[in-house]
């Protein structure tokens, strides 16, 4: 090397690293920063997680949670292991109500509409203006004679948030608080009412069953209270005694299927004439336990297994085995779900479950159908009160003011109901979701309200566990945004209500309203009393434990009359929309286990977590059976379009042996415009649902059309985690046969 | 070519040696605080026990800073002549937190809790030095893993130098 | 100097032969019932929440480069109408002989004396080699480094790392929880009991279908469920000696594929 070469490099070096120096010291972080607190709050130990008692607000089943909080931030949420419901475990959608909380696309503050309707133009107000904004209006429409002209459409409310809505729309002076979600379970109830007498849900007690006969119950992920029904499920197939068997009927597997020791794919629409067979079948052989077998065989004349295997696509002879085995397994239970419920006629369906439970010896047993006590604060639900009332009165201009919270009717309604347009008509609407979505976008005022993690509430468990569940929601963390509860909201607003608006709505806030309710709860139930000093002590223990409850059971007795039975059922299949030539296949609409209906679609967790059945993320897919497929030439992945009279959507083809070759099955929830997770994935399935409801019920029927499927223009891709659905000779899920498996029990 | 090569290589390493120069031995370990706090008038010559102020080093992985109300128990009282005293008076009115700046900051993969260090012995002068004769707090340890391991050996702690022990 | 050298050489010779550990203090093992398990997806939503694993979006897990630490793994066998569908969460299943400790060319993976395979974040370069000779595809890369958008990133559990670009990362049985639940054994002066710790999937289960103990401990559950005869474990012909242990489905068909 040349002396004149080594200066050269030796002089880069010597720059380069003063270089590197004064790098080093421009970009040196400032030292990052320790807040104090300017006073310590008592309960929070920083670096330590503090665990607030709660209930889950995801569905309506009202499990109770934990949630870890530290630093006042929620991190997660457990199930509550002291609560009858959810006995410390929780389900997907439960877990990633964090990410509700947290989510990115939360309305921030109030809004105030700007440019034209749906053109999401809003303008940020204060609370201040946007509460003077909607009092003036409502004040408004009171003085000019038409409080009754003002609707408050909400979800299903529970506990005291739903007395204190009462008790406002009453104060006003209207009567049109209109309850709706798609899956509510209006059928039920009725059902449970009209068979039964109940005016609750009963517990259907799983744990204990021995033989469970599933219609179309995805118990396991959407049905009812899943948790609470998983966790029955874990000790029905492993706990004390022998194994319970699980009968799945139902046209496409869903997850409580995959579990199933049998899977029955009765055809679409007859699950109910099924029932009646096995229940038919029973009397025939005597062996019902309960129930005057003749006036029985008289009353079921209609469903003689014979005819019913014609209508049904089940063999005779598995009828009569079911009865045999249903009957005969002490103690056995047969519940009916969103599968059975969602029919046109899918009340009388839920009649013709109770009868079968009725005839078998199961209502009021360990192991059967279980009563629940009643719910202290809640009248039998009003039937009338549907989504279609809302929408002819909207169409006729009989609405003047709306309210909506917490539901998205624009979204989960077919189109031939014309929400959009009627709701178009109503001058005042006010919004107090939390976030965008379809029907919220028609607002003219958004008041946030706070996600159920930053409110008050209750809950009277539905279903129960067979006793009384009283569940607390108390905020885990203070509002991440400027939001308000919504019992806030309605209470300063009957205050700026000129005029009387009642004695009831005088508390300062939601939680001194939750708290006075409480009161009287505790006052009038003695049970609650029972080794608590005074109130104070019981709520703070209340507050501790996550709410309040007992094992006392209910001793209401069950049984269903012929009467009542007749009177509800039907050998009818449901009607389909559409003819059998043009549109040959049926079209099933299911819960997404995740989604739901679609309220999970903005919760990454929700979109990521691979679908349990067929392991597609983030978007939407039809599922149809390889044979049918292959019959109209289409592929996996492929896009297909779903055709219906009552409209046209695509989806990509998901081949699955689990379903009827003559149906296509949906799941809903996906298909939003707003959200940034939400949107783009996939098309909505509501679209090509027409407008059936129950007409004695009002719920609507999502399994009423015929479809016809066929190859489109390829969109977008499916992603899907799975590999193979074969396990190819690897032995990965071994298995035991069940005579195998009780020699085992025995040896052990 | 071959030589522009060399230029480059040389240029870069050295550049990267002068940064990590920098960083190591220039960083800055004792910043000026928003308030010219002493630790030697409060530990040192008054003696108040580090845990009077650093309340949940007992208790938690944080040992805490002191939250302004302490701060405010005795000075509004003490020296509240002081020209520092007024600064915290000022916060305190205002309702606003003391911004001050970190000195012992550990990356966000190691799991450091005070609390066990605290109940198995180790005095805070260990780590964090004199502390009752600094003005401004200085660091004097490193803080780096080699450190950390020194000790956890020759104390011989159980699973001291399992990496999970430290690492999260 | 040679005497040195040797010695390295031996250490790091040392931690290449499997079982390389010698007495555990515990031997954390998790026990599945595939009877009870029904598919639900709640355990996979556990460790999301509880370990900080980033959402990639539709065209990453396009590419295979989802998450999920914890999967469902779901298989189809028959035709309509003789349908049979099984589920089987699959988790790092903490082999004893694990194929990974010996493939990593740094010693970022390796056994500690919990019996758990664990994953050092800062020692990891990077090199795919533990994904690759492992067995049950486990494994998951960090391709980027993951943003969460404001304010999702409250949620973050702080008593997990946030993982940067160029790591490998995987299962960890909930050490944090773990460490936690020594932590406060210690503090009240006892061993760790039999409970105690539940890694989030085991927590959340709405089926307790998972099971978690220390199987050292006889009178653990786990120690208990382990002599049952349904047991089996995730490709034992392998010889991975897995510490997590499945009982097998009771089904129908019974004859499962030996």
């Amino acid at each position: 090397m040349k002396r004149r070469e080594f200066l050269r490099i030796l002089g880069i070096g010597g720059a380069g690293t003063g270089l590197g120096f004064v790098l080093g010291k421009v970009t040196q972080t400032p030292g990052a920063k320790l807040i104090p607190y300017l006073v310590p709050p008592e309960e929070i130990v920083p670096g330590v997680a503090n665990w607030y008692a709660s209930m889950c607000a995801e569905c309506n089943s009202g499990c109770g949670i934990i949630v870890r909080v530290m630093e006042g931030r929620a991190k997660k949420i457990e199930g509550n292991p002291g609560h009858p419901v959810s006995k410390g475990g929780l389900c997907v959608r439960g877990q990633a109500s964090v990410q509700r909380l947290y989510n990115p696309d939360r309305i921030k503050g109030p809004l105030k509409r700007r440019g034209q309707r749906g053109s999401g133009d809003y303008a940020e107000v204060t609370w201040d203006e946007a509460a003077a904004e909607l009092a003036k209006n409502l004040s408004d429409l009171r003085k000019s004679g038409e409080a009754g002209k003002f609707y408050l459409l909400t979800s299903q409310l529970h506990g005291h948030l739903n007395q204190l809505a009462a008790n406002f729309m009453s104060g006003y002076g209207s009567p049109n608080h209109i309850q709706y979600e798609l899956f509510q379970n209006r059928n039920l109830l009725y059902a449970n009412q009209a068979s039964m007498g109940l005016n609750t849900i009963p517990h259907y007690n799983i744990e204990h069953t021995k033989y469970l006969l599933s219609f179309g119950a995805d118990f396991g992920s959407t049905w009812l209270s899943p948790v609470n029904f998983s966790k029955g499920y874990g000790r029905m197939r492993q706990g004390e005694g022998a194994r319970g068997k699980l009968v799945q009927v139902e046209p496409r597997i869903s997850v409580t299927g995959a579990n199933a020791d049998e899977w029955v794919p009765a055809r679409p629409g007859t699950e109910a004439i099924l029932a009646l067979g096995i229940a038919y079948a029973m009397v025939e052989k005597g062996y019902n336990r309960a129930g005057d077998a003749s006036a029985w065989r008289a009353a079921l004349s209609a469903y003689r297994p014979k005819e019913v295997a014609a209508i049904t696509d089940v063999k005779e002879e598995r009828i009569f085995e079911i009865a045999k085995e249903f009957a005969q397994t002490r103690p056995s239970l047969a519940i009916g779900g969103e599968g059975l419920s969602s029919y046109e006629n899918g009340a009388s369906g839920l009649v013709a479950v109770n009868v079968l439970n009725h005839l078998a010896g199961n209502l009021g047993v360990k192991g059967g159908v279980l009563p629940n006590p009643d719910d202290p604060l809640r009248a039998a639900v009003d039937m009338n009160k549907r989504i279609t009332a809302l929408a002819s009165a909207a169409a006729s201009s009989k609405v003047k003011a709306l309210a909506i919270y917490n539901t998205n009717p624009v979204f989960t309604t077919p189109k031939a109901a014309k929400l959009e347009e009627s709701l178009k008509n109503i001058p005042f609407i006010v919004s107090f979701s939390s976030f965008m979505d379809e029907t919220t976008a028609l607002a003219d005022l958004i008041l946030p309200a706070n996600t159920p993690l930053e409110d008050w509430g209750d809950g009277f468990a539905e279903p129960a566990a067979g006793a009384p569940v009283y569940t607390i929601m108390q905020p885990a963390v203070s509002p991440v945004f400027d939001t308000k509860s919504l019992g806030d909201i309605l209470l300063s607003l009957a205050k700026s209500m000129p005029g009387n608006m009642g004695p009831k709505l005088q508390a300062q806030s939601f939680a001194e309203y939750v708290r006075n309710g409480w009161k009287e709860l505790y006052s009038k139930n003695r049970a609650m009393a029972s080794g608590t000093a005074d109130f104070d002590d019981f709520w703070d223990k209340t507050l501790q434990n996550g709410g309040w409850w007992s094992q006392e059971p209910s001793r209401r007795g069950l049984s269903v009359s012929t009467g009542a039975a007749s009177a509800n059922i039907s050998n009818k299949p449901a009607k389909f929309d559409g003819d059998e030539k043009q549109f040959p296949l049926y079209l099933i609409t299911y819960a997404h286990p995740m989604r739901l209906d679609g309220r999970g679609a903005n919760l990454p967790w929700l979109q990521e977590i691979p679908d349990p059945m067929t392991s597609v993320v983030w978007g939407s897919w039809v599922e149809i059976n390889p044979k049918t497929a292959e019959s109209l030439g289409i592929k996996e992945g492929d896009t297909v379009s779903i055709e219906s009279p009552s409209g046209r959507i695509s989806a990509h083809a998901y081949l699955f042996p689990g379903i009827r070759p003559d149906t296509v099955a949906l799941p809903l929830g996906q298909g939003q415009v707003y959200g940034r997770y939400a949107k783009d994935r996939g098309e909505n399935p509501i679209g090509v649902l027409p407008l059936v409801e129950n007409p004695k019920t009002g719920a609507l029927a999502l399994n009423s059309t015929r479809v016809k499927v066929s190859v489109a223009s390829p969109t977008g891709r499916m992603v899907k985690m799975e590999g193979s659905t074969k396990e190819l000779g690897r032995g990965i899920v071994k298995t035991v046969s069940p005579e195998e498996f009780s020699k085992m029990k025995k040896e052990a | 070519m071959k030589k522009l090569i060399v230029y480059a290589l040389t240029g870069v390493i050295s550049l990267a040696i002068g940064y990590w120069v920098q960083q190591q031995f220039f960083s800055d370990r004792a910043p000026v605080q928003p308030i010219n706090f002493s630790h030697k008038i409060h530990a040192g010559v008054n003696k108040i026990p580090c845990q009077y102020c650093h309340i949940y080093a007992e208790r938690s992985r944080v040992s805490g800073v002191p939250n302004v109300q302490r701060c405010m128990g005795c000075h509004k009282i003490i020296k509240t002549d002081s020209p520092e005293i007024q600064k915290v008076t000022a916060y305190w009115e205002k309702k606003e937190p003391i911004p001050w700046t970190k000195v012992h900051n550990l990356p966000d993969y190691v799991y450091f809790p005070h609390k066990r260090h605290v109940r198995a012995g180790v005095e805070c002068t260990n780590c964090h030095g004199d502390v009752p004769n600094m003005d401004r707090i200085t660091k004097v340890s490193s803080l780096q893993m080699g450190w950390c391991l020194t000790c956890h050996t020759q104390r011989n702690v159980k699973n001291g130098r399992d990496c999970w022990t430290c690492h999260k | 100097m040679a005497g040195i050298f040797d010695k390295v050489k031996d250490t790091l010779n040392s931690y290449r032969t499997p079982g390389y550990f010698k007495k555990l203090d515990h031997k954390w093992t998790m026990v599945v019932d595939l009877d009870m398990c029904n598919g639900c997806g709640a355990c996979v939503a556990g460790c999301y929440a509880e370990n900080n694993l980033p959402v990639v979006g539709k065209e990453d897990c396009g590419k295979s480069r989802a998450f999920s630490w914890l999967r469902i793994e779901r298989y189809v066998d028959g035709e309509y109408p003789d349908v049979k569908v099984k589920f089987i969460p699959v988790m790092c299943q903490h082999c004893m002989k694990a194929p990974c400790e010996i493939g990593c060319p740094v010693y970022a993976t390796y056994h500690n004396q919990d019996g758990l395979n664990v994953q050092v974040y800062n020692r990891c370069v990077g090199t795919f080699t533990c994904a690759t000779y492992c067995t049950y595809d486990v494994r998951r890369f960090n391709w980027f480094s993951y943003k969460w958008p404001k304010p999702l990133d409250q949620q973050l559990n702080p008593d997990v790392t946030v993982r940067e670009m160029g790591v490998m990362e995987k299962c960890t049985f909930c050490i944090q929880r773990i460490t936690a639940a020594k932590d406060k054994a210690k503090d009240e002066g006892r061993g760790v009991k039999d409970g105690e710790v539940l890694p989030a999937c085991c927590q959340s289960c709405p089926t307790n279908a998972l099971v978690f103990g220390d199987l050292q401990d006889p009178e653990s559950r786990v120690a208990k469920m382990v002599n049952n005869p349904r047991k089996y474990r995730l490709l034992e012909e392998l010889n991975t000696d897995p510490s997590v242990i499945y009982l097998k489905r009771v089904m129908n068909d019974g004859k499962s594929e030996e």
